[in-house]
C-alpha cells in the first residue's frame, strides 16, 4: 500500500484519462503543488490546534482521575470501569449523539443557562469560530479514558522508597507531588500525550460526521482534507503526495518525542544513581 | 366469360389459413408489438436464465422496490442477491473506487445521475440503449426529463427518483386575511404567490418570527446541499457555468445577482441553519417552523401524511420563482440527486442488470415503490406517475401538478467529469462566505480560479466534449407549459 502510495506520489494519475500504470511520471510537481497549497497549509494548523488542545484535556482530566484513583479505595473498581466508559463508545455515535445535545436550544445549553441563572445559546454546531472546539470537547471526552489508564498504570509503577524519603523528611503533600512524583513520572507523561497526539491527528468520523469539513471550512483538517481530495475530487496522485507529507510530519513529531523520553530517561537514570563513596 | 385466376373457394380457403397463421406466434417482433412493456422485457430478459445480482443501494430505496423486484425474478429467474447498503450520499466515492480496480463486484449502483460523466469516463459504466432497443423499452419521463439520464448521445441509467426542487408556501400564512392586510399596506402589493426571488424572500422576512419559531426559509445553507440551491437560481437567471472554451462564468451578473439572493436568506433562517442538512430541516418544514422552501418533492408526501405531519393541508406548491432575463421571466428547478440505477460495464451479469433496470423504470414497477407511503425516497418522474392514483393519492393532486411542472424545467447538477469537484469548490466557498469566513465577493472569484484548475487538470479538450451533452440537457422552455 505505501509502495503504491509511494507511486502515485510520483506519477500524474487521473481516472478519467487512462490506467494506473499508464499514469505519467512527473518527478516532484506534485510534492510542489502540496506545498504549495494554502488550503493543505490552513489543514496543518487546524490539526495541530485540534490535536493540541484534545491532547492537553485529555491529560489534565485524566491525570487528575489517575490522582484520585492512585490509592486504593471502596468502589474503586465501579469508578474505574466509569471512567474508561466513553472510550468504548463508537466515535460515530458520540458524533450524532453529540450533535443532538449540542442545538443551540438542545439540552447542553439549556443546562449551562440553569446553572449559571443565565440565558446560555452557544451555537456549537454553526459557528465556525467555535467549530472545532465543538468537536475537540467531544474528543477529549471520549480519549480521556486513553490518559487515564496510561496515567494509572504509571501512579502504580512508581516506586516506593523516595515517597517514603521524602514523607520521612517532612515534606508536604504539594511537594512530594510536584518534586517528587511528576519528574518520576514524566517519561509516562510525555508517552501518553505523544500517543495521544498522534492519534489526534488522524481523527476523522466524529468531524466528518458532525461537520464535513465545516461550516465553511473551518474544520477542514488534514484527514479530511485527505478525504475530499483523494474521494471527492478523485485527485489520487494529490492525494497519495498529501498522505505522504502527513506521514512525515508525524514522524517529525515521534522523533522529537523519542528523543524527549531519552533525555527524561537519562535524567532519572542519574538522578538515582548510587552517589560515590567520599574519601 | 372469363375464367377468374383464382376461384372464389381459394380465395375463402386462402382467407381462413390467413387468419389461422395469425394467431400462431412464429413472428416473435409481431407478439411484443402486441405487448405491454413489461411483458417485453421480460421477453427480451428471459434468455439469460437464472442469475442473482448484487447491487450498491441505499436500503432505504431498496426496500420499497423489492416487490417489483421479485416480481421480475419470477418471470425471468433474475433477482437481487445482495445489496450493499451505503447512503446515496457515499454511494458516488464507492462507485468510483470500483472503477478504480475495475470490479466486476456489483452489477449495478443506485446513484445520483450526475456521476454518469464522471464514471462514464472513469470506464465504470455499460450504456443501456441496446438492451432498450432489444426489450422497446423506453424511459418515459415528464418531459425532457429523460435527457439526464444521457451523455455523449447514449442513455447510461434508469432513474427510480425524480428528485426535483419544488415551491413550498404556507397556504394558511397566505390565505390569512390579517397578513393579507398587512403586507398589501406595508408592500403596497397584495400578498401573492411568488413569481420572482424577491418576492420570495419579501414573503420569508414578512412572516418570519423568531420569538414565535416561524422562521422564513427552510431552504438548505450547508456546506454540502447549499450549491444545489444556488445552481438552481443562477440557472433562473440565466446564468451557466462555463463557456464554450470551458472558462468559468459564475463571476457574472447572473452569478452575483444569485450569491446575493443565496446570501441574503441568511436574515430569515434559523442561526444553526448553515449546519444543517436534510434530517434537521425536514421535521420544521413538516412540523410548521418555516414559511417558504424550494425543497425535494419527497417532502410533499410527508407534508401531506397527517399521521406525519403537523401541516398537512397547509401548503401550497408550485414552481420555484423565477428571475427576468432579456424581458423574459426564467424559471428553473434542479434534479439533484437524480438517483437512478447504472450497470457496471465490469459484470459478468451487466444483461440481466440491465433489463431488470429497465423493469424498474416500468410504469407498473416504479408507481408502486413511488407512490409507496412509508418509505418515501423515492419520487415521481413518469408520465404515467401523474395521473396513477397511488401516486396521487401520496402527493395530493396539487402537489403532483406542481411535480409535473417542477420536472418540465429540472435542470442538472454540474454535468461535467469532475462533478463532485466542482459541486465542492462552489459548496465549500458559499458556506464560508455564508458563515462570515470570507467575503461575498471572494466567492464567486475564487471558485473560478478552483474551476480553472481543475479543467486544466481533466483537460480542456475532454470537458469541452462534455459540455455539449450538458448544455443538450439543459431545459429549452423558460416556464412550464
Amino acid at each position: 500500500m505505501l509502495l503504491l502510495q509511494l507511486y502515485f506520489s510520483f506519477h500524474q494519475w487521473s481516472i478519467y484519462l487512462g490506467a494506473w500504470h499508464e499514469a505519467e511520471f512527473v518527478g516532484l510537481d506534485i510534492f510542489k503543488e502540496v506545498f504549495a497549497d494554502s488550503r493543505f497549509g490552513w489543514a496543518i494548523l487546524r490539526s495541530l490546534a485540534f490535536a493540541g488542545g484534545s491532547t492537553i484535556g485529555c491529560f489534565l482530566i485524566g491525570f487528575g482521575l489517575a490522582y484520585l484513583m492512585r490509592k486504593p479505595f471502596r468502589g474503586q473498581a465501579l469508578y474505574y470501569i466509569l471512567f474508561i466508559l466513553p472510550m468504548l463508545t463508537v466515535p460515530i455515535v458520540i458524533a450524532y449523539t453529540g450533535e443532538m445535545l449540542l442545538y443551540e436550544s438542545g439540552p447542553i445549553n439549556d443546562m449551562i443557562s440553569r446553572v449559571s441563572g443565565g440565558d446560555f445559546k452557544v451555537a456549537w454546531l454553526s459557528n465556525p469560530s467555535i467549530a472545532l472546539l465543538t468537536v475537540m470537547l467531544l474528543e477529549i471526552w471520549n480519549w480521556t479514558p486513553f490518559t487515564f489508564i496510561i496515567m494509572v498504570a504509571g501512579f502504580a509503577s512508581l516506586p516506593r522508597e523516595p515517597l517514603e524519603a521524602a514523607r520521612i523528611l517532612g515534606a508536604s503533600s504539594w511537594r512530594i507531588f510536584w518534586e517528587v512524583q511528576v519528574p518520576l513520572l514524566r517519561p509516562v507523561i510525555f508517552l501518553a500525550l505523544t500517543l495521544r497526539f498522534l492519534e489526534a491527528m488522524a481523527e476523522f468520523p466524529k468531524i466528518w460526521a458532525l461537520f464535513q469539513g465545516g461550516p465553511g471550512s473551518a474544520t477542514e483538517t488534514i484527514p479530511v482534507y485527505i478525504f475530499l481530495t483523494t474521494w471527492q475530487y478523485f485527485q489520487v496522485s494529490k492525494g497519495a503526495a498529501l498522505s505522504y507529507v502527513a506521514m512525515m510530519l508525524m514522524i517529525v513529531i515521534v522523533l522529537g518525542a523519542i528523543r524527549l523520553l531519552r533525555h527524561e530517561k537519562r535524567a532519572l537514570d542519574e538522578m538515582y544513581v548510587a552517589p560515590r563513596s567520599g574519601g | 366469360m372469363v375464367k377468374p385466376v383464382i376461384s372464389r373457394r381459394d380465395f375463402i380457403k386462402g382467407g381462413l389459413a390467413l387468419t389461422v397463421l395469425n394467431t400462431v406466434p412464429f413472428n416473435r417482433n409481431a407478439f411484443a408489438q402486441g405487448a405491454n412493456e413489461n411483458d417485453r422485457i421480460v421477453a427480451a430478459a428471459k434468455s439469460i436464465g437464472k442469475t442473482d445480482l448484487s447491487g450498491m443501494i441505499w436500503s432505504n430505496y431498496y426496500i420499497p422496490m423489492q416487490p417489483s423486484m421479485e416480481e421480475f425474478r419470477k418471470a425471468t429467474g433474475i433477482g437481487v442477491g445482495g445489496i450493499q447498503d451505503i447512503s446515496i450520499f457515499d454511494i458516488p466515492q464507492r462507485a468510483m473506487a470500483e472503477a478504480l480496480s475495475r470490479s466486476p463486484q456489483f452489477d449495478f449502483f443506485h446513484v445520483d445521475a450526475g456521476m454518469i460523466p464522471s464514471l462514464a469516463s472513469a470506464g465504470l459504466l455499460e450504456p443501456l440503449d441496446s438492451y432498450m432497443k432489444k426489450s422497446q423499452f423506453k424511459i418515459d419521463a415528464v418531459g425532457e426529463y429523460n435527457k439526464l439520464l444521457t451523455y455523449k448521445g447514449q442513455t447510461w441509467g434508469v432513474p427510480t427518483d425524480g428528485n426535483v426542487h419544488n415551491q413550498y408556501l404556507r397556504k394558511d400564512l397566505m390565505e390569512d386575511p390579517d397578513s393579507q392586510k398587512r403586507f398589501a399596506d406595508k408592500y403596497g402589493k397584495p400578498l401573492k404567490y411568488p413569481e420572482t426571488w424577491d418576492d420570495d424572500f419579501q414573503i420569508m422576512q414578512f412572516f418570519h418570527n423568531p420569538e414565535k419559531n416561524l422562521w422564513g426559509s427552510g431552504n438548505l445553507r450547508n456546506r454540502a446541499n447549499g450549491v444545489t440551491w444556488y445552481l438552481m437560481t443562477f440557472y433562473s437567471h440565466g446564468g451557466f457555468p462555463f463557456d464554450d472554451d470551458m472558462k468559468p462564468t459564475l463571476n457574472t451578473d447572473a452569478g452575483r445577482r444569485s450569491l446575493e439572493v443565496y446570501l441574503r436568506e441568511k436574515a430569515v433562517a434559523h442561526p444553526e441553519s448553515p449546519g444543517w442538512g436534510t434530517p434537521q430541516m425536514i421535521p420544521r418544514i413538516a412540523g410548521g417552523l418555516t414559511v417558504a422552501a424550494q425543497y425535494w418533492d419527497g417532502i410533499i408526501k410527508l407534508n401531506e401524511n397527517a399521521a406525519k405531519s403537523k401541516t398537512a393541508g397547509k401548503w401550497i406548491y408550485g414552481i420555484p420563482p423565477g428571475a427576468d432575463v432579456g424581458g423574459k421571466r426564467i424559471h428553473r428547478s434542479i434534479s439533484s440527486p437524480l438517483a437512478s440505477i447504472l450497470v457496471n460495464k465490469y459484470s459478468p451479469r451487466k444483461a440481466a442488470a440491465a433489463y431488470l433496470a429497465c423493469w424498474w423504470g416500468t410504469l407498473k414497477a416504479s408507481e408502486q415503490y413511488v407512490g409507496d407511503n412509508v418509505n418515501t425516497f423515492h419520487d415521481a418522474w413518469h408520465k404515467g406517475h401523474m395521473t396513477s392514483k397511488i401516486v396521487q393519492d401520496a402527493y395530493t393532486v396539487g402537489g403532483l401538478k406542481a411535480v409535473e411542472k417542477c420536472l418540465q424545467i429540472a435542470c442538472p447538477p454540474i454535468y461535467l467529469t469532475g462533478y463532485l469537484e466542482f459541486q465542492d469548490q462552489l459548496g465549500k466557498h458559499l458556506s464560508e462566505a455564508y458563515v462570515g469566513q470570507i467575503k461575498a465577493d471572494e466567492v464567486l472569484k475564487r471558485t473560478e480560479e478552483e474551476w480553472g484548475k481543475i479543467v486544466k487538470r481533466i483537460g480542456v479538450a475532454k470537458l469541452k466534449e462534455d459540455l455539449k451533452t450538458y448544455k443538450a440537457i439543459m431545459p429549452k422552455i423558460a416556464k412550464p407549459v
